[in-house]
């Protein structure tokens, strides 16, 4: 596998890669809704704005689906921002991936830094003859990147739960016996890992499989044919798991929110 | 798989930033169109229902009006049959009283010729007799007058028989 070009800067170690993928993300979800919504028009809609209102009676489904649609449209453009930049995110690794291979780590620089995480593979591993970095991938299979977005999701649920729904927010934990409080805290940090990891673990295996078929390539004709065919099934496989993935991660953000904002008493009662 | 804190803040940021510039720039504009979009619809199906109640009303007052134009001309006929039939009637009456008021003048007519003919024919028949009779009487009878008067007397006891 291959290791991310880390460098320090002023202490701090900075994934250049994660770094690179996060803009790269960030633009194309930019321009691919400016683009559609560049000439806006109420009666002659284009292509894109059609593709785009689609999107959005998308997670306009999704969220009505969890809460209340009038508690629920504030929710909206977060949502579509969450679809719409982890979709785009795990498609990225797919099509490509760029990899620099170090043979010592005497080269191992960019900026005129060094790229400590290659310098320590090979202070760890004396005996490899090359390191490879990878510069492009999935933003989605770096785990730093999804546990922000989950830690978003948890934040946002529980700040919203605090100040909209305070009595049942700290109800809520002791439920439905007092005693129950340490496993409803745990639940609380269970769905922020599970959220986070569970995107970070189906892209990061989605890219791990494309580089060991990659690799099977390097078996004589009969490993390049098996590579091949290998990759147009995963890849079409992963195109599927990217577009689920987006989706689980969206509907589990809503599910958390009305869990939060929505008050149990009715059910009660 | 290890946490690197750097990637994580910048996650963080430039997440919470896309989101801000995507609110502010693409989805406020995009909702506020499917906003639009979605009132022009409702209104123009409002309207749509409005337009079809007065057609309906409209047609209604259409058939009505249609009705209306029906019978009054129906009226016009039957009061014209009626109105032609009495005059057909009255013409047939004048007519016929206009014909028997002919066939008696012309039967009025025809006996007074009658009676001029047989008057003339009597005066006639008078000379001719009293002419037969000087013939026969040779001069016994005068063809005086007090003699024709009485040739005339016998012969209206003769002819005056019908």
């Amino acid at each position: 596998m291959h290791t991310s070009p880390i460098i320090e800067l002023g202490g701090i170690r900075f994934d250049l890669s994660a770094i690179l993928m996060l803009i790269v993300t960030c633009v194309i979800v930019f321009v691919i809704a400016k683009l559609a919504t560049r000439n806006l028009s109420v009666e002659n809609p284009g292509k894109l704005q059609n593709f785009m209102e689609w999107t959005v009676e998308f997670v306009q489904n999704l969220i009505s689906s969890t809460m209340d649609w009038k508690k629920g449209k504030h929710f909206l453009s977060l949502g579509l921002t969450f679809i719409m930049f982890i979709f785009v995110g795990n498609m990225l690794g797919l099509p490509f991936g760029i990899v620099t291979d170090f043979h010592d780590a005497g080269h191992a620089h960019i900026f005129g830094k060094e790229i400590v995480s290659v310098t320590e593979e090979f202070a760890k591993h004396p005996d490899v003859e090359e390191v490879g970095v990878a510069w492009w991938k999935s933003p989605t299979a770096d785990a730093s990147v999804t546990m922000a977005l989950a830690l978003i999701v948890f934040l946002l649920s529980h700040f919203l739960g605090i100040t909209k729904n305070t009595k049942n927010y700290f109800k809520h934990y002791f439920q439905p016996y007092w005693f129950f409080f340490p496993i409803n805290v745990i639940e609380q940090f269970a769905k922020l890992l599970t959220q986070g990891m569970r995107l970070f673990g189906n892209i990061f295996a989605g890219e791990v499989l494309i580089s060991v078929l990659l690799k099977l390539a390097a078996l004589g004709v009969g490993g390049w044919i098996a590579s091949a065919l290998g990759l147009i099934v995963w890849q079409g496989f992963s195109i599927f798991v990217g577009a689920i993935q987006a989706f689980v991660f969206t509907i589990l953000t809503m599910v958390y929110i009305s869990q939060m904002i929505e008050s149990h008493d009715e059910h009660e009662h | 798989m290890s946490i690197n804190y750097a990637s994580f803040f910048i996650a963080l940021i430039a997440f919470v930033i896309l989101y801000w510039l995507l609110n502010k720039y693409a989805f406020g504009p995009l909702f506020s169109i499917m906003e639009k979009r979605r009132e022009l619809v409702t209104s123009q199906m409002n309207e749509a229902a409005q337009t079809r109640e007065q057609a309906i009303a409209y047609v209604e007052e259409q058939k009505k009006a249609l009705e209306n134009a029906r019978k009054e001309a129906y009226d016009i006929i039957e009061q014209s049959r009626q109105t032609s039939s009495k005059q057909a009637d009255q013409i047939m009456e004048q007519a016929k009283v206009e014909a028997s008021r002919i066939k008696e003048d012309a039967v009025r007519d025809i006996a007074s010729e009658k009676n001029k003919a047989v008057q003339e024919l009597r005066s006639e028949l008078g000379a001719v007799s009293v002419k037969i009779a000087s013939k026969l009487l040779e001069k016994e009878v005068s063809s005086d007058k007090a003699q024709e008067e009485l040739v005339d007397q016998y012969l209206k006891e003769v002819g005056g028989r019908p």
